[in-house]
């Protein structure tokens, strides 16, 4: 072979590497079509928690997603801690987006580090998801890229109000909650829709969550005669000792009292197994209902309880049901941050695992079937009270 | 008129015993600070932690290997004086002999970090509802309640109190640890090795911590960041008492506890760090020497 003969042949090679080298980096490319998901979750503090068993349910929905891709595409989820409050959310969520530069947001849990992180959202042009938030603020006015799936203070205020007035009876209202945005706004909507019905809210107790011990607030509800029923917004730890510290004044039906706690969507399973006796009687909106018959509900239960064998909670499911969400808009032809924003503001009816997913035009879910109640039994299980 | 002036009395009453309990857990917590603070001028910031890491070990040593809660509360105190002896052995001790009196103090927001995300690992993020079998029975009289953890609350703080009283007055032991407190380098002339009282009174301080945080466990969220919400609290009783003055901490304790119980009843819960925190400051600009050490000053 002369020099001419053996360039040529090195030529071709080369030229026969690149074409390869081509080919498979076009078929990488098509295996590697990712919808990029940051989760900002309180995974330290004391609303870790959430992040916690919001994690649980993230990874089930991606191990089912990712089986098979949808239209091509497979997700991957980034975790920041934004740890439930307002500064480390905000700095989770700029690290988040310029580090990691995702497609769709999920979070944060607690209202204040939402609000917090929301203006960082809109600004960056990424969708977020938020499934735990209540205060209204987050979608009045909200902004265009922030989508809620649960129903806000307002429509769970109201719901509470009206249930506690009509299905109990209630005349006479005790509030606790603690004062941070949620805990105040909630407080504050069913403050006026109670008494809009005729009730009479006898005390409004906020508090900080730096307070351990709740037996002088019991002694104080304690001395303000019949209280019919007494709306909690907290987070667990406080919640656990609020309910025991109402039973041991003897103030609610736990310690033979007359008074019936409402919680709220904060509390996680298995809060009336720690409160034990304490929790007879409460009632409880939960934004699953594990006892749900649809097959969707059915199937998430037991693959939630074949990969972690555990019962899944709220918390769980509403996390499920955000990544569900994100792959329905994938599903509808989604590919990227400003088509995932358009495809969420057109979703309607879907439904999810913790109900009906139907945005309005604030990217509020307007689905109040995400609110189940529950009323806890002497043996500590639950009654589903059906009221919505 | 004479049912609503009962009614004022029971709430009152009420409220009294609420205050003494909490102040009672103000009160262990915060000795072991002014302990350290007396005898090292140091203020230790792992001292939450040693807290929340005797309600753990309490409830483990209670759902991990079925012990009961009474014996729980010796395994805390043991665990605690442990960690103490741990904490000062291989970090403080060899930091203070360096000469820079801002190194310990520094490693002691360390080990707290350190300790609290270990304890964050170790037991996770979700709070633990540490039952004691004393938790749920009342006793009842008068209108006026007790469960039987808050009356155990009350004997160990006073017990306790008395045997620490009992030993820095009448032992050789308390009385090194007094000389010490009051003049570390004319001790060490007379014969006391004062890194040897150093240790002891790290050991007692994180004993105390240990036993309060199976006190406390019951009481509190037990998640690991358990001891911080309390720490701030005893902090303030400390300076309010006068720092490293035992008498003055109690006093102080109780008062705290019972400000809080009284805000939350006519004022607002939310108010409660303000009206402490009021005092605090009151303390400092009045009588900066604490409530106890300034009288003391008087009567000399």
């Amino acid at each position: 072979m002369n020099s001419r003969s053996r360039r040529f042949v090195v030529v071709q090679t080369i030229a026969a590497g690149l074409a390869a080298a081509t080919l498979l980096a076009s078929g990488a490319r098509a295996e590697d079509k990712i919808i990029k998901i940051g989760a900002l979750l309180p995974i330290s503090g004391p609303g870790s928690y959430f992040g916690v068993q919001d994690k649980q349910g993230i990874e089930l929905a991606i191990e089912q997603l990712n089986k098979a891709g949808v239209n091509g595409y497979r997700f991957e989820v980034h975790y920041e801690d934004s740890a439930c409050g307002p500064l480390p959310a905000t700095q989770a969520a700029k690290r988040l987006i310029e580090q990691y530069k995702p497609d769709v947001v999920l979070g944060e849990e607690c209202s204040d580090a939402t609000l917090a992180i929301m203006p960082i959202m809109e600004q960056a042009k990424v969708p977020l998801i938020n499934a735990g938030s209540s205060a209204i603020k987050i979608t009045q006015p909200g902004n265009p890229w922030t989508f809620r799936i649960f129903p806000d203070e307002v429509m769970q205020g109201n719901n509470i109000a009206a249930n506690a007035y009509t299905k109990l009876n209630a005349r006479t209202a005790v509030l606790l909650h603690e004062n941070t945005n949620a805990g105040i706004g909630n407080a504050n909507v069913f403050n006026e829709a109670f008494t809009k019905l005729g009730g009479r809210i006898l005390a409004d107790i906020g508090f900080g969550r730096d307070v351990n011990d709740f037996t002088a607030i019991a002694t104080r509800i304690k001395g303000l005669g019949q209280v019919d029923v007494i709306p909690t917004y907290t987070l667990e730890g406080q919640g656990l000792k609020i309910t025991q510290a109402l039973m041991q004044a003897g103030v609610t039906k736990g310690g033979d009292g007359h008074a019936i706690q409402i919680g709220t969507i904060w509390l996680p399973f298995g809060f009336e197994q720690k409160a034990g006796k304490a929790a007879l009687g409460y009632v409880r909106a939960v934004q699953f209902d594990p006892l749900d018959q649809r097959p969707l509900v059915r199937d998430f239960v037991a693959a939630f309880k074949a990969k972690y064998n555990q019962a899944p909670t709220h918390l769980n499911a509403h996390a499920f049901d955000q990544i569900m969400l994100i792959a329905d808009t994938v599903r509808r032809g989604a590919t990227n941050a400003q088509s995932i924003r358009d495809a969420l503001a057109k979703t309607r009816n879907l439904a999810a695992v913790t109900g009906t997913i139907s945005f309005d035009a604030h990217n509020q879910n307007t689905s109040m079937d995400t609110i189940h109640y529950m009323e806890t039994l002497p043996d500590l299980t639950w009654k589903a009270l059906g009221w919505n | 008129m004479e049912g609503a002036r009962l009614e004022l009395m029971t709430v009152v009453l009420q409220q009294g015993i609420n205050g003494v309990v909490l102040g009672s857990l103000y009160v262990l917590v915060a000795l072991g600070l002014t302990l350290v603070y007396g005898v090292l001028v140091q203020i230790n910031f792992a001292h939450a932690d040693v807290v929340t890491l005797g309600a753990f070990s309490a409830y483990f040593f209670i759902h991990g290997l079925g012990g009961g809660y009474l014996p729980s509360i010796a395994v805390a105190l043991l665990v605690g004086s442990a960690l103490g002896w741990l904490m000062n052995a291989a970090i403080f001790a060899p930091l203070r002999h360096r000469g820079n009196e801002l190194l310990p103090l520094i490693a002691t927001i360390g080990v707290s970090v350190m300790l609290e995300n270990a304890m964050l690992a170790w037991f996770g993020p979700i709070p633990y509802a540490f039952e004691s079998p004393y938790s749920n029975d009342v006793i009842r009289f008068g209108g006026v309640f007790l469960t039987l953890q808050n009356a155990l609350i009350i004997a160990t703080s006073i017990v306790t109190i008395a045997l620490l009283y009992a030993f820095m007055k009448f032992t050789f032991l308390g009385k090194a640890l007094r000389a010490v407190s009051q003049d570390r380098e004319t001790a060490g002339l007379m014969g006391i090795n004062p890194d040897r009282i150093v240790m002891l009174t790290f050991v007692i301080a994180s004993a105390l911590a240990g036993m309060a945080g199976a006190l406390l466990g019951p009481v509190l969220v037990l998640t690991p960041f358990a001891g911080t919400s309390v720490i701030v609290k005893a902090f303030a009783i400390v300076i309010i008492g006068g720092f490293g003055n035992v008498e003055g901490t109690i006093l102080a304790g109780l008062l705290v506890g019972l400000i809080e119980s009284f805000t939350t009843q006519y004022l607002e819960p939310g108010m409660i760090d303000i009206v402490v925190f009021a005092l605090l400051l009151l303390t400092l600009a009045l009588r900066p020497t604490g409530l106890i050490a300034e009288r003391r000053e008087e009567n000399v």
